[in-house]
């Protein structure tokens, strides 16, 4: 889960799950349910298979259904942070749980600074300082995180909203066919690339 | 002074802000030159831990409580700085750009260039396409710096550089920054520089208003 904070990870992380799956020689078609996922996925290589991605910022795009939907909440409310039940999972989200995350992060790395670990948790709440809507989506019904997100807009003082979840990118993603509008195919011996216009993703030559 | 700047930018990259605080005061009363301890004891320690931050050994707060460190000793300084008559060259007008509340990379952008005597008209977050130009041509800025943390909102990147060009500011230069912006980007946009951390960002700045660093 922690991978997605560092996208480098992430992409070391998936190349090599790939290069796994590769392995198996009845694999022809590898899908992503990734987007763009903070640039985690640019460099991404196909090898022997191709692979398919939905034409995503990330996998709120997935959950909402379209890049559309997940652009057009941030328009009208810039400080959105979404939550989902994955993403709750590691119990690191801004909520009552991240300090105690955060102590376990840094109190190892700064064993004989107990104030330097305050100044950084601190400086943490700074950096959602500027959200101010706790947004729920979930394609499960999972009542537990939804209820955990209601928690988390309380202990921050934020609105709280849930998003229908719309499932036709992420179905339509595992039966195909994968429409060029909507999907992102890498031939063998691509890469994944960004498009910056409003296709998000594309296929480079290696 | 040597050590002292050297524990100075230590203190700055450890984010310890009071022992910097304390170290930048003793150098002044040694009486050191305010802009050598901003250049030989700030900018370097803010320089470390950005290393670190790239390379991934460090995470954002760590960013955060350096450059609170710094910002408090430039508080220290500028007025020392104003009085020995050491004038910003060149102004940048920067901002994160309509649509993108965060504004943590864009401030320690600011304070790199304020390291670097660049005078910095700060416009905040989520600012309207229009205001950078006219804010560029009210304070005589030479270069338009823009930021944006999401790919959701780097087309509004692009609509604020045809918004510069399409002024009467259109010849001003513009560089962009932010994690999902490449260089490619930049080019395709028509901004004139991209830069993918704060420490280089000074260095893109001084080259782009005709500066050698």
């Amino acid at each position: 889960m922690g991978l997605h904070d560092h996208p480098d990870k992430l992409r070391a992380a998936i190349q090599s799950a790939l290069d796994t799956l590769e392995e198996e020689r009845a694999t022809e078609t590898i899908l992503l349910a990734y987007g763009l996922c903070g640039n985690g996925l640019i460099g991404v290589r196909a090898g022997r298979c191709q692979l398919v991605l939905p034409r995503a910022h990330d996998c709120i795009s997935v959950f909402l259904g379209s890049p559309a939907s997940h652009e057009a909440v941030l328009k009208a409310d810039p400080g959105t942070y979404f939550y989902s039940p994955g993403w709750i999972r590691g119990r690191r989200v801004p909520g009552p749980d991240r300090e105690a995350y955060l102590r376990a992060c840094y109190a190892p790395r700064y064993p004989d600074d107990p104030e330097v670990v305050d100044d950084l948790i601190e400086a943490d709440r700074e950096i959602f300082a500027q959200h101010g809507c706790a947004a729920y989506v979930d394609l499960t019904n999972d009542s537990a995180a939804e209820s955990y997100c209601q928690d988390c807009a309380r202990h921050l003082g934020w609105k709280y909203r849930r998003l229908p979840g719309d499932p036709t990118l992420l179905r339509d993603l595992l039966t195909g066919p994968w429409d060029a509008a909507r999907f992102l195919v890498v031939p063998p011996g691509h890469a994944v690339a960004q498009s910056p216009g409003g296709a998000l993703l594309a296929a480079s030559a290696t | 002074m040597k050590t002292i700047l050297a524990s100075l930018a230590v203190a700055v990259e450890t984010g310890k802000r009071n022992d910097a605080k304390n170290l930048t005061q003793s150098l002044v009363d040694k009486g050191m030159a305010p802009l050598d301890i901003v250049e030989q004891g700030l900018v370097p320690g803010m320089s470390a831990i950005g290393n670190k931050f790239k390379k991934n050994e460090v995470f954002v707060p760590e960013m955060l409580i350096a450059a609170r460190a710094m910002k408090e000793c430039m508080i220290l300084l500028e007025p020392l700085l104003a009085k020995a008559g050491i004038k910003p060259k060149h102004t940048v007008v920067i901002g994160t750009v309509q649509g993108d509340l965060h504004d943590i990379g864009k401030n320690l952008v600011s304070m790199m260039l304020k390291g670097a005597n660049f005078g910095v008209i700060d416009l905040g977050a989520n600012v309207d396409p229009s205001k950078f130009a006219a804010a560029a041509k009210e304070h005589g800025a030479s270069l338009i710096a823009l930021s944006a943390l999401l790919t959701t909102t780097m087309p509004a990147m692009k609509t604020t550089v045809d918004a510069i060009r399409a002024s009467d500011m259109a010849k001003l230069k513009i560089m962009i920054g932010g994690a999902p912006i490449s260089q490619e980007y930049a080019d395709q946009i028509g901004a004139d520089g991209y830069s993918a951390d704060a420490a280089s960002a000074v260095d893109l700045a001084l080259s782009l208003v005709g500066e050698t660093h």
